[in-house]
């Protein structure tokens, strides 16, 4: 003969147990650590890649035979950051827009086989050679990489007047992410 | 209006652009403004609608169309008119333009065919695949200085190799590469006389030589000499200037047609796509490439070319040929083309069933009886219908590949445009040869038509009593001859000879001697008459009329002066 279970009990069986199997919960020291920056997790690090990036100087130089037709824009310095190796390439910004707080860039790399899909762009100031933002990168189209990220206020008003044709105020660390999809 | 949202995004694109948030203009990065719009920047009410037109083939389709009708007409960067395949080609890969069958073709195609480069696989001995479709499209220049004047689509090739073939067909445009096309096409090169002119010329430089012949050996015309050599001088003329107000209407107008392409090719940024993804190593692809340019540049403004007959002649058979002419060759910023390895590129033309011509190097590999051998023992693949496409099949015997030998680009030219002619080269060397027998005439021709003012005798006179000197005071002596009549010294005739030194002068030398009958014991007894001379090639006529006559008194008198 069976027991009449009623669906509310049953429910409150389902979720002790659901409790029980469940992983515990990271301790507040342990979420901290999450939501740290990798340039605080590994200063060391970072210390070294910023070094190298500051050693960087880029800028067109036109060898041309005839005189240039218009503007290039202006490299910006971009430190591909590997697990093995370091690897040093011009960026060209292609779009820049800051609406609403929010950056759009579109950037391309050059010389570099594209075999990364994904970025973690780590943005360093060109000034104070300091991280100021970081954001992933998505590849698109034509080799492109692709930024949509929040800006905090204070970058969203200095940037907010920028032009792909101005020199940029920052330097990329490119740190090769795994693709999500 | 339809597809609104398609001239929303080329508003945002041109705007961007002018605003400087964009670095490339809405033409060369229009499938990244794309993106960018369709990504972060469309509205709702666009999506909906461009996912309506994306729901069905049939509005795909019209969206096609309409984009390569009405909105690449419509829609002008900098003046110019859109290319729409680009613009199609460049769509076709980002979303949702990547996932519509309508886009399909444009993936993988400009659908401008161009001369085939002949680029060997590793270690191929030469098959049909080596011979290598090659698209040219030509945009104007990016504003983004950084961008290549030559972009390599689909494969990769050193960009020196891409600019010095762009400067190749830049100098045959107009430049020496031009001038060599234009010397060539002078001298081999078929005229577009109509049919009754060409008779009429051609029986107008036989009359010549026909006139020529009838003074050279037939009877002395006497009085028709002056009627003769005018209808000859007159006929001559008329051809020899024909001749060169043909060849010379025609060059300026090429030369002038010439120097606004290669202006507007100067602002116009080349793509060359070659699909399969090659790392092109080595510069014999430089002749198609070159080739192309020029193609490409064409296309940009087909109208422009029509001004001039020898471009318009050379770049309709360019169109024509790009579905079955390959070229292979290192090509020089000049346009010189020189050596590559040939024979397994020869063998691929041979085997690849759409090349009926060939451009190469001068290599004795590729003289047309050695093709025409390894065409016997070569044998071509045989062409697959892709998707049921009907295909002709001849039932001819073996297949001909013409082969076309250049030293230089401008023989390429001379080779596609067909403008070689057997029958106007040997006109040429016929009316040369004429000419040159007329420029050698000349002289006699003019002092027939033109004679000089009658010369008076002048001093010196011979010192020596056994010689008659008549000196005459003229700058054109050929045209003269003096003859003695008198009853004591034998009569004589004697040229009028330009001498030099202390005693130089235009004159007449007689040897004086005794008549074996005298008539007279007079010494002084005797005229000297001063005649007209009349020759052609060489050849003396009767004299002409006398100008001129002096007592043998008077002449031997100068002597002693």
């Amino acid at each position: 003969m069976k027991r009449a279970i009623d669906i509310q009990s049953l429910l409150e069986w389902r979720q002790q147990r659901a409790e029980d199997e469940a992983p515990r919960a990271p301790s507040g020291t342990r979420l901290l650590k999450l939501v740290q920056p990798w340039w605080e997790m590994w200063p060391d690090r970072f210390a070294e890649s910023v070094r190298r990036l500051a050693s960087i100087q880029l800028s067109y130089a036109y060898a041309m035979t005839q005189h240039p037709h218009g503007h290039t824009g202006h490299p910006v310095a971009a430190l591909i950051s590997r697990e093995d190796d370091e690897q040093e390439s011009p960026a060209r910004v292609l779009y820049m827009n800051v609406r609403d707080a929010r950056l759009r860039l579109r950037f391309q790399l050059a010389q570099v086989p594209m075999r990364d899909r994904v970025f973690e762009v780590t943005f360093v100031s060109e000034a104070g050679l300091q991280p100021i933002l970081s954001a992933y990168a998505e590849l698109s189209t034509d080799g492109e990489y692709r930024v949509d990220v929040e800006l905090p206020s204070e970058l969203a008003a200095a940037w907010g007047s920028l032009r792909v044709t101005d020199p940029m105020p920052f330097r990329f660390i490119l740190r090769p992410t795994p693709d999500a999809n | 209006m339809r597809f609104v949202w398609f001239w929303t995004f080329w508003h945002w694109s041109t705007e961007s652009f002018r605003s400087a948030a964009l670095l490339r203009s809405p033409l060369q990065g229009i499938a990244s403004h794309w993106d960018e719009w369709y990504q972060h920047e469309a509205s709702e009410s666009d999506r909906q609608a461009i996912d309506a037109v994306g729901g069905s083939v049939f509005e795909q389709r019209r969206f096609v169309c309409w984009l390569a009708r009405h909105w690449a007409r419509e829609a002008r960067w900098r003046d110019e008119q859109l290319p729409g395949r680009f613009v199609l080609a460049q769509l076709s890969r980002v979303a949702p333009f990547d996932k519509w069958t309508a886009f399909e073709k444009y993936r993988s195609t400009y659908a401008t065919p161009g001369i085939a480069a002949i680029v060997l696989n590793e270690e191929s001995a030469g098959e049909a695949v080596d011979v290598r479709l090659v698209e040219a499209l030509a945009l104007p220049l990016d504003d983004d200085a950084a961008a290549g004047t030559v972009v390599a689509d689909g494969f990769q090739i050193d960009s020196g190799d891409l600019n010095t073939a762009r400067r190749a067909a830049l100098s045959l445009l107009n430049g020496k590469g031009f001038l060599i096309f234009l010397s060539l096409w002078t001298l081999i090169g078929e005229r577009p006389y109509p049919r009754y002119l060409r008779m009429l010329l051609a029986a107008g430089w036989i009359g010549v030589v026909a006139l020529i012949v009838r003074l050279l050996v037939g009877p002395d015309p006497g009085n028709q000499l002056v009627t003769l050599e005018t209808l000859l001088f007159a006929l001559w003329s008329l051809l020899v200037a024909t001749s060169l107000a043909t060849a010379g209407t025609l060059s300026i107008k090429a030369w002038l047609m010439g120097r606004e392409m290669r202006k507007r090719m100067e602002t116009l940024q080349l793509r060359l796509r070659m699909n399969g993804g090659l790392s092109v190593h080595g510069g014999s692809a430089g002749l198609a490439f070159c080739l192309n340019d020029l193609l490409a540049a064409y296309r940009s403004h087909p109208r422009a070319a029509n001004r001039s007959w020898l471009w318009e002649r050379f770049f309709y058979k360019l169109r024509g040929a790009s579905q079955t002419w390959a070229a292979t060759g290192i090509i020089s910023a000049e346009g010189k083309v020189d050596h590559v390895v040939l024979e397994p590129k020869i063998r691929a033309c041979l085997r690849n069933p759409t090349i009926t011509d060939v451009l190469t190097p001068w290599q004795g590999e590729a003289r047309q009886s050695l093709i025409d051998a390894a065409a016997a023992t070569t044998k071509p693949v045989r062409r697959t219908a892709p998707s049921g496409e009907m295909i002709l099949g001849f039932a001819s015997g073996a297949r001909k590949v013409r082969s076309h030998r250049c030293r230089h680009a401008a023989q390429s030219i001379i080779a596609i445009g067909d403008f070689a002619s057997k029958s106007q080269l040997t006109a040429n060397v016929f009316a040369l040869a004429v000419t040159v027998a007329m420029a050698l005439a000349l002289p006699d021709i003019r002092n027939v038509l033109q004679p000089p003012a009658p010369p008076s005798a002048v001093s010196p006179g011979s010192p020596s009593s056994y010689y008659l000197w008549v000196s005459l005071d003229t700058d054109r002596p050929e045209a003269f001859k003096a003859a003695l009549e008198s009853g004591f010294w034998s009569n004589r005739r004697a040229n009028v000879i330009a001498y030099g030194g202390a005693d130089g002068s235009s004159r007449a030398e007689m040897r004086l001697s005794r008549h074996r009958r005298e008539s007279t014991i007079d010494e002084e007894d005797g005229i000297v008459w001063i005649e007209r001379r009349r020759t052609f090639l060489g050849r003396e006529f009767q004299p002409g009329e006398r100008v001129g006559s002096y007592p043998l008194s008077y002449l031997t008198g100068l002597r002693h002066e």
